[in-house]
């Protein structure tokens, strides 16, 4: 894994950059000094680094891994798993079992490549006994998962990972910052400026307010759920790669994607993935959850 | 908008509980200590009275699992003046100690006894949880100076509700105490007499409980209720406190006439506390109010103000507020008038006064290594009363029967965490 970080001067704040959990991460810090933009940056990176370690499902000595090498055996949590497994859980009472962080092991039917490569009925009916976050059992600092079974914290890892980092920051500094990986963000503080800080959004389909995908975001936690890129056309229907964990077939009308903003990252995740779930109704939920959000369709 | 969504809420609820525990949580239970020592060292010093030295040695096992055991054993070296009871007159007044020495106070002084003493304790307390939202708290206390000796023993167990937003606390506590007054236990109410009195070994018992809840508000608000309460029955009186015998019309003492205080043999004592701690962007704001009665007629209020300022990464400074005020005891007098028949309690004791105590203070804390801090507090008190009280009579309105004490405290402590 490459473990380097970039530092460059802007107009009026330092920008950090370096690569974790698949993608490339961003830290904007207001200040002039140098030193504290390295350490800040420093500490973001760890951080990400950490949690990619901790909980990434593709690397062999993960807890994430490990949970998912069980076969049926309890496995013992450390206070911060159980603390995030017990989040995943809250999020499948509160969708109705829609989201569900046990659904990952449909990746083997699905490839979201553009083409027109719809599964069999028989190989997604093989996989839905394999899914369904009730057939897991969380107790106080254990978890059981049935064998053959799979969870993958890839829908909160990145954006707990953001307010994670935004956390630890805020305690070692006053000054504005944003913590941006890969698009899922919190912009915490305000500019000495006044000003908001201006957030490009890496979607070419998305009408913000200036009409150029960047939008203006003063704080709070910002994420996308969906992507415009990863899609199957057969027959003139556009199958998005959210998937329904009860029926195993991507859910039907959903936007292309949608973006949150709430008082933070991960809970704007939530929100933008449950709001995905939700199909052609998706914009009426977050109305009527009262949030920011764009919607691409 | 619809803020007050069922989802909304509960996602809040649940991501408040998620980053709230996690800030600083998880890093200091993954990377933690194992052994903490602390050792401290505190100077109280009353102008012109009471100085207390108090070297304290605290011991702390964290087990990893949420279980931590911890000794604090304390020692107090005491020594200097202390109010007999008697009040200020005209005239120069003598006094002899239980153990026969004999000391005066001049004409207007509060009659002051000088003693010296040494005090001893130890505290065990052991935390272990039983389950992931439920932990019980047990704890010992031993202390022991010359005519004093204590135990105890208390009981809490903490409960998690609400994914871990709400705090419910229940708890309660014994205390077996036994008294040996020097010299013997002088009758209350009885003319102060050279006279040997018996020796004997007294008791007091305590019996308290405790309720509490805690309420994370916000990730950076977190709020706390308590109410408590206790039974304290035996012998609650100070055996070396003495009232002045004053002359209705002149308010003046005659030599040698004073009564050994009398105190009731029980007490109820009841608070409410209402705490919270405001995390800012990276200082923190507590609070705190307190509001405290029991069956002696004694009720008070406090208020608290602490500001952590975090100067640094490493260093921090903690102004502190404190203003104190209480009613007087329905007990409490000034003097008991010569020839009137006496009351069924009695103390002149300053503490049951109406009193009120304002505190000023600062505390820093300097972080020397990755588990080493150094911290050193000054306060600065006054105690002050009613000098000139409406039941004074003749010369008593000359003199101050409550002179202000003027009190410092300093402390300064080093912590050392073993990996």
């Amino acid at each position: 894994m490459r473990r380097e970080t970039t530092l460059v001067r802007q107009a009026d704040y330092w920008a950090g950059r370096f690569q974790a959990m698949g993608g490339p991460c961003e830290i904007l810090i207001e200040t002039r000094a140098h030193r504290k933009a390295a350490a800040t940056l420093e500490l973001a990176a760890a951080e990400a680094w950490r949690i990619e370690e901790k909980f990434s499902r593709y690397l062999s000595d993960s807890v994430v891994q490990c949970i998912n090498r069980s076969s049926g055996v309890p496995v013992h949590l450390d206070s911060e798993t159980a603390r995030l497994l017990s989040y995943a859980h809250e999020c499948h009472a509160l969708s109705n079992g829609m989201f569900d962080i046990t659904s990952g092991v449909l990746r083997r039917a699905w490839k979201f490549d553009g083409s027109d490569r719809i599964p069999e009925q028989c190989v997604i009916d093989d996989l839905l006994p394999l899914i369904g976050w009730e057939k897991t059992a969380l107790a106080d600092d254990s978890f059981t998962l049935p064998a053959g079974m799979e969870i993958d914290l890839g829908g909160i890892g990145k954006e707990y990972a953001v307010d994670r980092a935004a956390s630890l920051i805020e305690q070692t500094m006053p000054q504005s910052f944003v913590v941006n990986f890969g698009g899922d963000l919190l912009v915490s503080g305000t500019r000495e400026s006044g000003k908001p800080w201006r957030i490009g959004l890496d979607d070419p389909n998305l009408s913000t307010e200036d009409g150029l995908g960047m939008i203006q975001l003063a704080g709070g936690g910002l994420a996308t759920s969906g992507d415009a890129r990863r899609f199957l056309l057969k027959d003139g229907v556009r199958y998005s790669h959210i998937l329904n964990p009860k029926t195993g077939w991507p859910v039907v009308k959903a936007p292309r994607s949608v973006t949150v903003v709430a008082d933070s990252c991960i809970e704007a995740g939530v929100l933008s993935t449950v709001a995905m779930l939700k199909g052609p109704d998706a914009e009426t939920f977050l109305e009527s959850e009262g949030v920011r959000y764009w919607s691409v369709r | 908008m619809q803020l007050g969504s069922v989802f909304r809420s509960r996602l809040r609820a649940a991501t408040c509980t998620l980053l709230a525990v996690t800030a600083g949580g998880a890093m200091a239970a993954d990377f933690g200590t194992k052994w903490t020592f602390e050792g401290a060292s505190l100077l109280y010093s009353e102008n012109k009275r009471t100085s207390v030295f108090e070297p304290l040695l605290i011991v702390k096992r964290d087990y990893g699992d949420g279980q931590t055991l911890q000794g604090k054993f304390v020692f107090d070296a005491m020594t200097g003046a202390s109010p007999t009871g008697a009040a200020a007159t005209n005239k120069v007044q003598t006094f002899t100690t239980p153990s026969g020495n004999r000391y005066q106070a001049q004409t207007g002084e509060v009659p002051l006894r000088h003693f010296q003493d040494q005090r001893a304790s130890a505290d065990i307390n052991w935390t272990k949880p039983l389950s992931r939202k439920l932990r019980t708290e047990l704890g010992g206390h031993a202390s022991a100076e010359t005519d004093y000796a204590s135990l105890g023993a208390t009981a809490t167990m903490i409960g998690d509700f609400n994914q871990k937003l709400t705090t419910l606390t229940i708890g309660g506590g014994a205390n077996d105490d036994r008294i040996t007054p020097v010299g013997g236990v002088p009758v209350g109410l009885t003319r102060v007499n050279s006279l040997d009195h018996e020796e004997t070994t007294l008791s007091k018992n305590i019996v308290d409980g405790m309720i509490g809840v805690t309420q994370i508000l916000t990730p950076r608000w977190l709020a706390q209720l308590n109410y408590s309460y206790a039974a304290e029955h035996g012998y609650l009186t100070e055996p070396y406190k003495v009232i002045s015998v004053v002359d209705p019309i002149t308010g003046e003492t005659a030599s040698g006439d004073y009564v050994y205080e009398k105190r009731p043999d029980q007490r109820a004592r009841q608070s409410v506390m209402f705490s919270s701690a405001y995390h800012l962007k990276y200082d923190v704001l507590h609070i705190s109010y307190r509001r405290y009665w029991d069956d002696w007629g004694i009720a008070s209020n406090t208020i608290d103000l602490k500001y952590d300022l975090q100067l640094s990464d490493k260093v921090y400074l903690e102004p502190h507020w404190r203003s104190y005020h209480q009613t007087a005891a329905d007990f409490y007098v000034y003097g008991l008038p010569r020839g009137a028949p006496l009351p069924e309690f009695a103390s002149a004791d300053y503490r049951f006064g109406d009193l009120t105590t304002q505190t000023i203070g600062a505390k820093i804390g300097i972080q020397t290594g990755e588990y080493q801090q150094f911290t050193a507090r000054i306060e600065y008190m006054r105690q002050s009363g009613n000098e000139h009280p409406d039941e004074a009579v003749g010369v008593q309105r000359d003199f101050s029967l409550f002179p202000p004490i003027d009190i410092l405290i300093m402390q300064v402590g080093y912590s050392i965490g073993l990996p």
